[in-house]
């Protein structure tokens, strides 16, 4: 580096500074302001007659009542197949375990959009599990997958991937001399699963069940592709009311999912604080796998660990078979009898068919190096120099992670439908940059999280060798930070490029003609009566399925979210 | 050379960018026309001598993007958006005055006499067609407000609020409990209750078309062109009913984008479309019935019978306009 080099680094850390702040007041704090003013101040006087009508709109009253029974029930549902697999997998001695295992995992490729264009495909009016079933039981209806009971079956088999993560790195730290102890007083399996293991794994279990409220109270694309005719959740009534050109509802209704989001998130990070002094023995004895003696009680659990892994399996399994298969075979046979490369041919040559793919990529891509620069330069900053400027620059971007997608999104809606001045005086409604802008602010949090704990643990002796070798603070950031935390930069770009590849939420807001992105493609492909949409749609989900498996096998091997 | 002689050379170059600009890029044109129709009408235009490129979406779609694109409009010209949603974007000072050559002779109704911004070249009744496979005459509605009897219940079906079909047969209903000041009574509201409790709800045209090939629907709401053509998807014959009370009647508009920059080819556009020649042509092949009389007299007689086929039911669109959203929201948040 030379002399003038080294003079030059504060004038772009300052203008990076500057352009920081400037995403921030632009993408953060104007959506946010944009919420409340409309929110409360439709027409300049202070009021909250929006809460009177949306309380007086027979549609939203019946949408929050949706939402609350689906959580209520997507709880309990969750929890039980949750910690039943967690169980079968590390508790119980179950028989073809890396099989369950396989399959039990599958919640973590498996997810939005694509999950639930998946199951629409092979539980709706034509597929091939409703044809199967009423083979056996010819009074079903073809829209028996519907509804509350469509909704709360998806959530169960494809929500339970926080117990899958989770909940077994924490039966993992149980002291089996505990159990042991447990039996030898003459305790049976269950007991001992419930009295001894069950209360150490209390505090995870309430951290996972406040994961999947504050998933469900924000679930958007499953209940719009499954939910069908008359059935709504809060999130897609704020959609409705944005198109409906009542913004102040939209507005104030994102407000209410807001508060009820941050009231988990406050909830959860008070069992977090509470849960570390029930950490269990400091050299825990390994917990071991228990055979269950009754020969009646083992095969039940064989059976229902077998049955849920099959319900996992099945949707991906056909989802990925009818891929191969003629368009014509999907609606018409329950397997595919012929296989052909024909669809994957059609999605990457036919510009109708490539474009979402490509404007997914292009907005993933965009949206991904935009947020780990911003999170790259607010952490190391924030690391570096902590004072309350920085812990506030760090705290705005961390902001996105506390409000739901459509509180952001109505925010950008109602920031941008008109020129402002933050953006030179033009409109980003109905242009391509606006999703990715989405995308972007609510990635980063995530991203700082991750990277946060990769600057912490970075050990300071090289910084510090570095510089008695009379390195500046750039060129060790550049030479030394850079290249420590470039791994785990690039598995969170990739798992956050994974992530925008089936976003849901933030698309269905943003999205226009210039940029429609797959997910958007995935879900009127649902809605499509052609065969050939519904082809290009198993295309679609396996790729991403694909794209996912190989993030989540990268994570796994670099011991980040993933877990054997 | 002067500041005076810098000025008129960058203007000139200004102009000659401007018009090498304007005849390089193909008039963007904004229609809810679709499929083979806008097709049609660019095939039409090129051979004309109109370099033309149509954006079609749905109506709904297509006026709520208009809005949006206020600051920075992309189109040059709409064409085929119906008399409330014209009167609303006119409203918003989207347009731009001009006078096509064939308004003289066109009936008052359909032109724009105070603002000279809209003019209307086709008029479709939306109506309700029942498929006379399944259902006899005798069976059949005689009037809109039939429909919410039991012998209909999901035997209709109410598409989405959005299709611009849609929310006219829903204003038109509307309508008719209506006070003078424009106010519709709780009896209104009720009716509009059982109307959908009545109907099968969906929300896409494929769903629709699903509910007619499974043979629970047999009563198709539609524009009048449209029944003809989902009685073809699905194969059934449909009869159109004249009913009491009048069928609701819309007419599409053309208008010039303010700030448009290519507003002589836009203006040539708008003479060609709209002219007996074009209009007459498009009706013997689409069946769709103009309002220019030149137009009517050069159609099919097919179409001269379908344009005095229905008795209209009397709606004063100025009225109406600026009550439609708040309608259209309390359908979709209270009764839906």
């Amino acid at each position: 580096m030379t002399p003038s080099g080294i003079s030059r680094i504060p004038v772009v850390r300052s203008v990076l500074l500057v352009v920081v702040i400037w995403c921030a007041a632009s993408f953060i704090y104007a959506p946010i302001f944009s919420v409340l003013r409309f929110a409360f101040a439709p027409e300049g006087d202070i009021g909250l007659g929006a809460i009177g009508e949306l309380a007086g709109s027979r549609r939203v009253r019946t949408a929050i009542v949706n939402t609350l029974v689906v959580t209520g029930l997507s709880v309990i549902t969750v929890n039980v197949i949750g910690i039943f697999q967690v169980a079968v997998l590390e508790y119980l001695r179950v028989g073809g375990r890396g099989f369950l295992r396989f399959a039990y995992s599958t919640p973590l490729i498996f997810v939005s959009v694509a999950a639930a264009t998946g199951y629409g495909f092979v539980y709706g009016q034509t597929g091939a599990l409703t044809r199967l079933l009423q083979s056996v039981w010819p009074a079903l209806p073809n829209d028996w997958f519907t509804g509350t009971l469509a909704v709360v079956f998806a959530h169960t088999f494809l929500l339970t991937s926080f117990h899958f993560l989770f909940l077994r790195a924490a039966i993992r730290r149980v002291d089996y001399s505990t159990v042991e102890a447990a039996r030898g007083l003459g305790a049976s399996n269950m007991e001992a699963f419930v009295r001894v293991v069950l209360p150490v794994l209390l505090p995870t279990i309430f951290a996972t069940t406040l994961l999947v409220t504050y998933k469900s109270l924000g679930s958007f694309a499953i209940p719009s592709v499954l939910g069908g005719r008359r059935f709504d959740m809060v999130t897609e009534l704020i959609l409705t009311l944005n198109s409906l050109r009542r913004p102040d509802m939209a507005a104030m209704l994102s407000i209410g999912l807001g508060l009820a989001v941050i009231l988990c998130i406050a909830a959860m990070q008070y069992v977090e604080r509470r849960g570390s002094y029930v950490g269990g023995s400091k050299t825990p004895v390994p917990i071991e796998r228990i055979s269950i003696a009754s020969p009646v009680v083992n095969l039940a659990v064989h059976a229902a660990a077998y049955a849920i892994a099959v319900i996992q399996l099945v949707p991906i399994a056909l989802v990925v078979l009818f891929s191969f298969a003629p368009a014509r075979s999907i609606a018409t046979e329950v397997l595919p009898t012929s296989f052909t490369l024909q669809n994957y041919v059609t999605v990457f040559s036919q510009s109708t068919a490539f474009v979402p793919l490509k404007n997914s990529l292009l907005m993933g891509a965009s949206a991904t190096m935009a947020g780990i620069m911003i999170s790259l330069f607010v952490v190391n900053l924030a690391h570096r120099h902590a004072n309350i400027g920085t812990t506030s620059l760090d705290l705005s971007f961390m902001a996105p992670w506390i409000l739901p997608a459509p509180f952001i999104a109505i925010g950008l809606i109602l920031t941008y439908d008109e020129p402002n001045l933050l953006v030179a005086n033009r409109v980003l409604l109905g242009g391509f940059w606006i999703l990715p802008i989405g995308y972007a602010v609510v990635s980063i949090p995530i991203m700082m999280r991750f990277l946060r704990a990769a600057f912490f643990s970075l050990d300071p002796a090289l910084n510090e060798a570095a510089q008695s070798l009379g390195a500046p603070a750039s060129y060790r950031f550049l030479r030394v930070t850079i290249p420590l935390v470039l791994p785990v930069m690039i598995l969170i770009a990739a798992m956050t490029l994974n992530g925008i590849l089936s976003e849901y939420s933030m698309s269905a807001f943003l999205f226009n003609v210039n940029n429609k992105p797959l997910s958007i493609a995935l879900f009127e492909g649902a809605r499509s009566a052609n065969p050939e949409q519904a082809a290009i749609n198993l295309v679609y989900i396996s790729l991403i399925m694909a794209f996912s498996l190989g993030i989540v096998t990268l994570a796994d091997r670099y011991g980040l979210g993933g877990g054997k | 050379m002067t500041r005076k002689h810098w000025l008129a050379g960058a203007m000139t170059l200004l102009c000659l960018l401007g018009t090498s600009a304007a005849t390089a890029e193909p008039l963007v044109i904004y229609s809810p026309q679709g499929d083979e129709r806008a097709v049609w009408i660019a095939e039409e235009a090129a051979a004309a001598g109109h370099d033309v490129t149509i954006l079609t979406a749905g109506g709904g779609e297509l006026f709520d993007r208009i809005l949006a694109e206020r600051a920075n409009p992309q189109a040059d010209v709409v064409l085929g958006l119906i008399d409330a949603a014209m009167a609303t974007l006119k409203a918003e000072g989207l347009f731009q005055p001009y006078v096509p050559n064939w308004a003289e002779g066109l009936p008052e109704v359909y032109r724009d006499d105070a603002d000279r911004m809209v003019y209307k070249f086709w008029q479709t009744p939306v109506v309700i067609a029942y498929n006379s496979d399944m259902l006899p005459e005798g069976d059949a509605p005689a009037s809109w407000l039939e429909l919410v009897e039991d012998r209909y219940a999901g035997k209709y079906v109410i598409g989405p609020t959005t299709w611009q079909t849609t929310k006219t047969y829903l204003i038109g209903m509307l309508l008719r409990f209506a006070d003078d000041g424009g106010e519709i009574s709780d009896e209104g509201w009720d009716f509009m209750q059982r109307l959908y409790d009545n109907a099968i709800v969906v929300d896409s045209a494929d769903a629709k078309t699903a509910a007619f090939v499974n043979k629970e629907a047999v009563i198709d709401l539609n524009w009048f062109g449209g029944v003809g053509r989902q009685a073809g998807d699905v194969g059934y014959k449909a009869v159109v009913v004249d009913t009491e009370g009048g069928t609701p009647f819309i007419a599409e508009g053309i208008a010039v984008m303010k700030g448009t920059d290519q507003l002589d080819d836009a203006k040539a556009f708008v003479d060609w479309f709209g002219s007996a020649e074009f209009m007459s042509a498009y009706a013997a092949r689409f069946g769709q019935v103009p309002v220019h009389p030149d137009a009517i007299a050069a159609a099919p007689d097919t179409i001269k019978r379908n344009a005095t086929l229905l008795r209209p039911q009397p709606i004063d669109w100025d009225v109406v306009a600026p009550r439609i959203d708040g309608w259209i929201q309390r359908i979709e948040l209270d009764i839906k």
